[in-house]
């Protein structure tokens, strides 16, 4: 999909800092004011990474506790959260604050804004040629209501909940646990919280939307952009569409806690399955919101450094628009436990299993992409090609999951915590490590060291597959989810989960100095560092780019190709 | 206690990767030692508290003694990787599915995407391909890796919506019912067709751990029990080899009544009744824990249903206050006494049963 | 604008819309987020709950204010190039989509309940009304006047676009005045009818989602109402032009928006849902 600028002259050495056209607004003025893109973008990134880090320090709270049976450091934890002599409910209640925080702040803090917000801001406009994003300000509002929707979430950890402080629902929020289940302001908190959080990510939808749609340069047609304009074109329906739904659906669960309604009620003839048929209508759709973006970011990096157009680029556009259409349709095989009638349990075995065709057709694409290539395994091509096995190895969990029949075993057990942090933890972050190798040099304008970044590769991919191939065996097993305590013969592949998190810890440290080393010793980033792969427009333009780039729309030429 | 150490049966294992699936059916199922009828009667003598059971015995109201579970039967074996051992057809029809059908295909699927991985890294470098190819189309291709993975799934698709189908065959007209009930955070289970008495159910507390249920013994100090977590004081008991129909609900919040080995999931959702029908193979003790977060005590709720010959089953029912076979009370029943009868069978009033079971 | 400057690097070539830094957006969601904490603290009686939610509606307001005048500044500044008129286009039809969503939500739940009743709560029993409903709103009474009130505001609004677009202003004031009356009429009956319902506001599925379906959409009448208020003073004020006006359509689609849901709530809630039942 190279989009390549053959007349552009936007980008000069004249264009750099020491231009006044350039300037850039004062401190407050520039962070806390920003109506643009790529600062905006940082932001988000630099909040994806803080949340990132706190829900991973969750979950190695969660590890160590797991380590053995038995409940050992969960007292401890409690007091963190500000309780003076937790009883032992309220010991046990903190660990489904735990679970509950580290899936909400995985999902909304972390993944979404750091793959949407933060690579979504600092490329689309990049790579579609444009100057800014369609509505600058609602970009900015866009971010805060995200910051803040996680500061409504920490909140929530230090006020009752149900048995002890915080929410403790899960982050799927099921009625009536989230509702009789929890009196205490804690889950009023959590539910602001989405509310904030997702009223952020609607706008963003509308202004990335709008912004692709009207805003790329002359000659770049809707099948001459980028596929990770394209990934992030698909998501943003996504988003703007579901999203809403799950705002309803949270909305009934305030009313209910507070105002009398009985929508999820069963006194008042409310059905709890109603609401997780609102939750799962948006949250199905959510997970692919969560991986698309990945999608595009891999399909860049894989064409870059094969050095070769992707391959069957129509291919898979399409195809992640039919893995977005059909995510709307699926989501009730996340309840086939909760009595579905027959008819739809089978309808919805069948629709699920269908997603597995155009995750294919891109699966298989990046490898006929790659096929031929004269391939350079550069750090962020090894991320990608660890993201291609990862991700294969979660979606075939999922493609069992999706049999209705056979869900019954699994559902609820460590199968599914096995096959959704395949897709995310190892699916969804590994393509954000890729992004993140890819562009970085790009958005800080200096090089990582490729050794340290290898060996964060090779430590985190052992590591995570250490603490999550063993969950298959011990949800095959049985061992159900949200369980802070376990029988002895869960022991051991528990065991080595947990110690498959220090690896992956250890990882990120080197991740850690890697950035660090970047900023103090690494090199100045050319504006192309990838060299004659890389043909998309950001890698036209400096490293950094601009202040404001493309003041002159770039126009791509007849001959463009993909 | 501790059941058995890891049983790593070479078979299992590689059934569980996939390569030889059909294969986990069959190998290292440790043989179902136990005979529940054999067992039954030795014990109570040795436990019962004398009065009571002496009158019990007089009556011949129903004398029971809980059933010693096998190891690795109906519940996880240590270091496990493969699905539990099934012991209804269901089950057994399902873990074929998974083990002889989804398991192999990806497998397969998953080696494949590594091994052209692999050959792209070995073949497709810079140094061995120095100028890339630019192909970008092959229509052929790309029809291939379309429809062959439709096929697979159609594949897959037949026998599993074959299953869903057969899990939803309604139960015979004179099946048993039991209503299930979860609350936080135990389980109760009434029997309406044997004179509607309930059984309460709770966790068996764990030495050396913080109470979690007051008034229910530690698991261990009965012969009978089961691993720590999974054992409760009163056990759902059915009878074997014949449908029973499961009616599951909930008090307060939704929880679900999981048990692997029986290939059973059913949400207990308050407002609502889920049916399920359950037949199970061979006698024996299937345990399974709450499989929907339902707050604090979610991971002390486990299930342990008992499934006996319907001659020890009916023996069980009876004593029950209330318990009744065919709608008929056993003739001379002693009221008062009969509660207290049966150590640890009890359910209707389980900190009384025990407490009497305690005397031990 | 200032689209033919050159080529130059540094100077802006193009017609979209770059920004200066703004406060609005974090001073919007300040109150935003002062505003749902104090309702926390508000829905559980604890300090501060009775004034924090006022407080934060107020931020809220106040910076969505400022935010709203710059861009009317900006329009008369002639920010608003053709192509950026396209941004708010999209952006409108974007919002209006999410909105539909969110009414699906609603609907799903009104549907839900009305379509399975459940058998086992008391207050149900099986049927739809619940037995608790003892008598539902004349669908044909206040609300069949609710709907005409509504259908006329639409041709009301399309006047004044009409008028606007053919420069007649006096036509264009009248038309939004028409509106803006016929609207908060229709925000007045509501009101009336919600304090003579035959039913409470909670305790069964069908005040629940009755209240929350219609209240949800009294709110986006009133928002709606707003917004032709805006653009009532902005007549007045003697903005818009016949080809430039987007503030003006915005608030006419939002408004047609508003009036669809109406028909169906109308058509679904009131007639289909209360078919049968007693009236009152
Ligand atoms: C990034 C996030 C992500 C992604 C991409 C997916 C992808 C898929 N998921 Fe997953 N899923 C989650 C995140 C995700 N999921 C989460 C978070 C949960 C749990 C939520 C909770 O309860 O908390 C969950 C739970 C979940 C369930 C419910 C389990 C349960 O609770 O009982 C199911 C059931 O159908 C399911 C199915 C699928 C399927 C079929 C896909 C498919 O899209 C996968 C398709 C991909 C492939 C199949 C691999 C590549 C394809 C090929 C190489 C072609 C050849 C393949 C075949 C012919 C099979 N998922
Ligand atoms: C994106 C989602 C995501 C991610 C990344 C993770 C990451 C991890 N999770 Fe998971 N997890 C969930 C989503 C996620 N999780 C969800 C939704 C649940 C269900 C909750 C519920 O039941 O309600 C869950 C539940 C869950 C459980 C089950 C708890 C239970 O059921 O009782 C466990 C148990 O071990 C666990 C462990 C871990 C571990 C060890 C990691 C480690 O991999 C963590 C290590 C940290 C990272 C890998 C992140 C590093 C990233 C950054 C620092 C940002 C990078 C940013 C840029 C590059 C820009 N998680
Ligand atoms: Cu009951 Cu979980
Ligand atoms: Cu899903």
């Amino acid at each position: 999909m190279a989009t390549t600028a053959d007349h552009f002259q936007a980008h000069s050495e004249d264009h750099g800092h020491k231009h006044e056209h350039d300037h850039k607004p004062a401190f407050f003025a520039r962070w806390f004011m920003s109506t643009n893109h790529k600062d905006i973008g940082t932001m988000y990134l630099i909040f994806a990474i803080f949340a990132g880090i706190i829900g991973g320090l969750f979950s190695g709270m969660m590890r160590v506790e797991l380590n053995e049976p038995g409940i050992q450091y969960l007292d401890t934890f409690a007091r963190w959260f500000g309780a003076v002599n937790p009883d032992f409910n309220s010991t046990l209640h903190t660990w489904n604050v735990l679970i509950t925080a580290h899936g909400l702040i995985m999902v909304f803090f972390m993944v979404m804004p750091a793959i949407i917000g933060g690579f979504g801001n600092w490329f689309v406009p990049l790579m579609i040629g444009a100057p800014d994003m369609a509505f600058p300000r609602m970009n900015n509002i866009s971010f805060w209501l995200t910051v803040f929707g996680f500061f409504s979430l920490l909140c929530s950890a230090f006020v009752p909940g149900g048995t002890g402080n915080g929410a403790g629902t899960g982050w799927t929020v099921y009625a009536p646990l989230s509702t009789s289940g929890s009196p205490g302001p804690a889950v009023d908190f959590g539910i602001f919280s989405l509310h904030l959080a997702g009223a952020g990510s609607i706008m963003g939808a509308i202004n990335f939307i709008t912004t692709i749609l009207n805003m790329r340069a002359p000659g770049m047609t809707l099948h001459k952009m980028p596929l990770f304009v394209w990934s992030v074109l698909v998501t943003a329906f996504l988003l703007l569409l579901s999203l809403p739904v799950l705002a309803a659906a949270i909305t009934m669960l305030l009313t209910d806690r507070n105002f009398g309604t009985t929508f999820f009620d069963p006194a008042g003839g409310g059905d709890p399955v109603l609401y997780q048929h609102l939750f799962w209508f948006f949250g199905h759709p959510e997970v692919y919101i969560m991986i698309l973006p990945g999608f595009g970011i891999i399909s860049q990096i894989v064409s870059t450094f094969s050095k070769k157009p992707v391959f069957g680029y129509l291919g898979m556009a399409y195809a992640m628009v039919a893995i977005g259409v059909v995510g709307f349709i699926v989501w009730a095989h996340h309840m086939y436990a909760t009595g579905l009638s027959v008819n739809t349990k089978m309808y919805f075995t069948a629709a699920t299993m269908v997603i597995a065709v155009p995750t294919g057709i891109k699966i298989f694409s990046w490898i006929a992409t790659m096929w031929g290539g004269s391939a350079e395994f550069k750090s962020p091509m090894v991320w990608a090609i660890g993201f291609i096995f990862l991700f294969t190895v979660g979606g075939v969990t999922g493609v069992v999951l999706a049999n209705g029949g056979v869900d019954d075993v699994m559902h609820d057990t460590y199968y599914v915590v096995a096959h959704f942090h395949y897709v995310l933890s190892l699916g969804a972050v590994t393509a954000l490590f890729a992004g993140f190798y890819y562009w970085f040099p790009k958005m800080s304008g200096r090089m990582h060291s490729e050794l340290l970044a290898h060996l964060h590769f090779a430590v985190f991919f052992v590591g995570v597959n250490m603490i999550f191939f063993p969950m298959h065996f011990l949800g095959l097993q049985g061992m159900p989810r949200r369980y802070p305590d376990y029988a002895e013969a869960y022991a051991h592949w528990n065991h080595v989960a947990t110690i498959g998190y220090m690896v992956m810890a250890s990882s990120l440290v080197i991740w850690f100095v890697n950035i660090i080393y970047a900023y103090v010793a690494g090199r100045r980033a050319a504006d192309n560092y990838w060299g004659e792969g890389a043909t998309t427009l950001e890698w036209t333009l400096s490293s950094p780019p601009p202040f404001h780039q493309f003041e002159t729309l770039p126009v791509i030429g007849e001959t463009a190709h993909h | 206690m501790t059941f058995g150490k890891y049983i790593h049966a070479p078979g299992r294992a590689v059934a569980s990767l996939g390569l030889a699936a059909a294969a986990a059916l069959t190998a290292s199922v440790p043989a179902f030692a136990q005979n529940a009828a054999s067992s039954a009667p030795a014990a109570p003598s040795a436990l019962a508290t004398g009065a009571a059971e002496g009158a019990a015995l007089a009556s011949g109201t129903g004398s029971y003694t809980p059933m010693k579970p096998v190891e690795g039967v109906g519940m996880p074996v240590d270091g496990g990787i493969g699905l539990q051992t099934q012991y209804s057809k269901l089950g057994e029809y399902g873990a074929w599915i998974h083990d002889g059908i989804l398991m192999p295909i990806i497998t397969i699927i998953c080696i494949l995407v590594l091994v052209l991985l692999v050959i792209i890294a070995v073949r497709f470098n810079r140094r061995a391909n120095p100028v890339a190819s630019k192909t970008s189309h092959n229509t052929l291709l790309e029809v291939v890796w379309t429809l062959v993975p439709v096929l697979i799934l159609i594949g897959i698709a037949v026998p599993s919506i074959d299953l869903i189908a057969k899990q939803y065959k309604p139960a015979p007209e004179g099946a048993l019912t039991i209503k299930v009930t979860g609350n936080q955070w135990f389980w109760t289970y009434g029997y309406p067709d044997n004179g509607d008495f309930e059984v309460i159910s709770n966790m068996l507390n764990i030495p050396g751990s913080p109470t979690i249920n007051n008034g229910v013994r530690e698991v261990g100090s009965r012969p009978w029990d089961g691993p720590a977590h999974l054992e409760v004081d009163n056990r759902m008991v059915v009878p074997v080899g014949e449908p029973i129909r499961l009616q599951v609900t909930a008090a307060d919040v939704i929880h679900s009544l999981g048990v692997p080995s029986l290939w059973l999931k059913i949400d207990a959702v308050p407002g609502r009744i889920n049916e399920k029908v359950l037949v199970i193979e061979k006698p024996g003790v299937y345990y399974g824990q709450c499989s929907e977060l339902c707050g604090a005590k979610h991971a002390y709720m486990p299930i342990a249903i008992e499934a006996l010959p319907r001659a020890q089953y009916n023996a069980w029912v009876l004593t029950h206050a209330g318990g009744e076979i065919d709608g008929q009370k056993k003739p001379a029943a002693v009221p008062a006494a009969a509660p207290a009868a049966a150590p640890a069978a009890d359910a209707s009033e389980a900190p009384a049963g025990e407490a009497t079971a305690e005397a031990e | 604008m200032n689209g033919d400057e050159g080529t130059m690097a540094g100077t802006k070539n193009h017609d979209y819309h770059i920004l200066p830094p703004d406060i609005a957006p974090l001073a919007t969601t300040i109150g935003a987020f002062v505003f749902t904490s104090g309702m926390v603290l508000y829905m559980h009686d604890m300090p501060g709950g009775a004034f924090v939610p006022w407080a934060g509606l107020a931020i809220l307001l106040a910076s969505m204010f400022m935010w709203f005048s710059k861009i009317v500044k900006e329009a008369h500044a002639g920010d608003h190039t053709p192509v950026v008129q396209l941004h708010q286009r999209y952006g409108m039809i974007l919002f209006i989509a999410s909105e539909v969503m969110f009414f699906v939500g609603w609907f799903w739940a009104f549907f839900d309940f009305s379509l399975f009743p459940s058998e086992l709560a008391e207050t149900v029993g099986g049927q739809w009304p619940p037995k608790a409903i003892e008598a539902v709103m004349d669908p044909f009474a206040l609300p069949l006047l609710n709907t005409l009130i509504l259908l006329c505001s639409g041709t009301t609004v399309t006047w004044a676009h009409h008028s606007l677009i053919h420069g007649d202003r006096d036509g264009l004031k009248k038309g939004l005045w028409a509106t803006v009356l016929l609207g908060l009429l229709f925000s007045c009956i509501q009101a009336y009818e919600y304090l003579h319902a035959p039913f409470g506001f909670g305790g069964n599925t069908y005040s629940s989602a009755f209240y929350m379906a219609t209240g949800f959409h009294g709110f986006h009448v009133i928002v709606g109402t707003i917004m032709l208020i805006v653009c009532l003073k902005r007549a007045y004020n003697g903005d818009f032009t016949p080809r430039q006006h987007f503030g003006f359509e915005a608030a006419a689609w939002y408004w047609h928006f508003v009036d669809v849901v109406w028909l169906f709530l109308f058509v679904a809630v009131y007639i289909w849902g209360g078919w049968g039942h007693p009236i009152h």
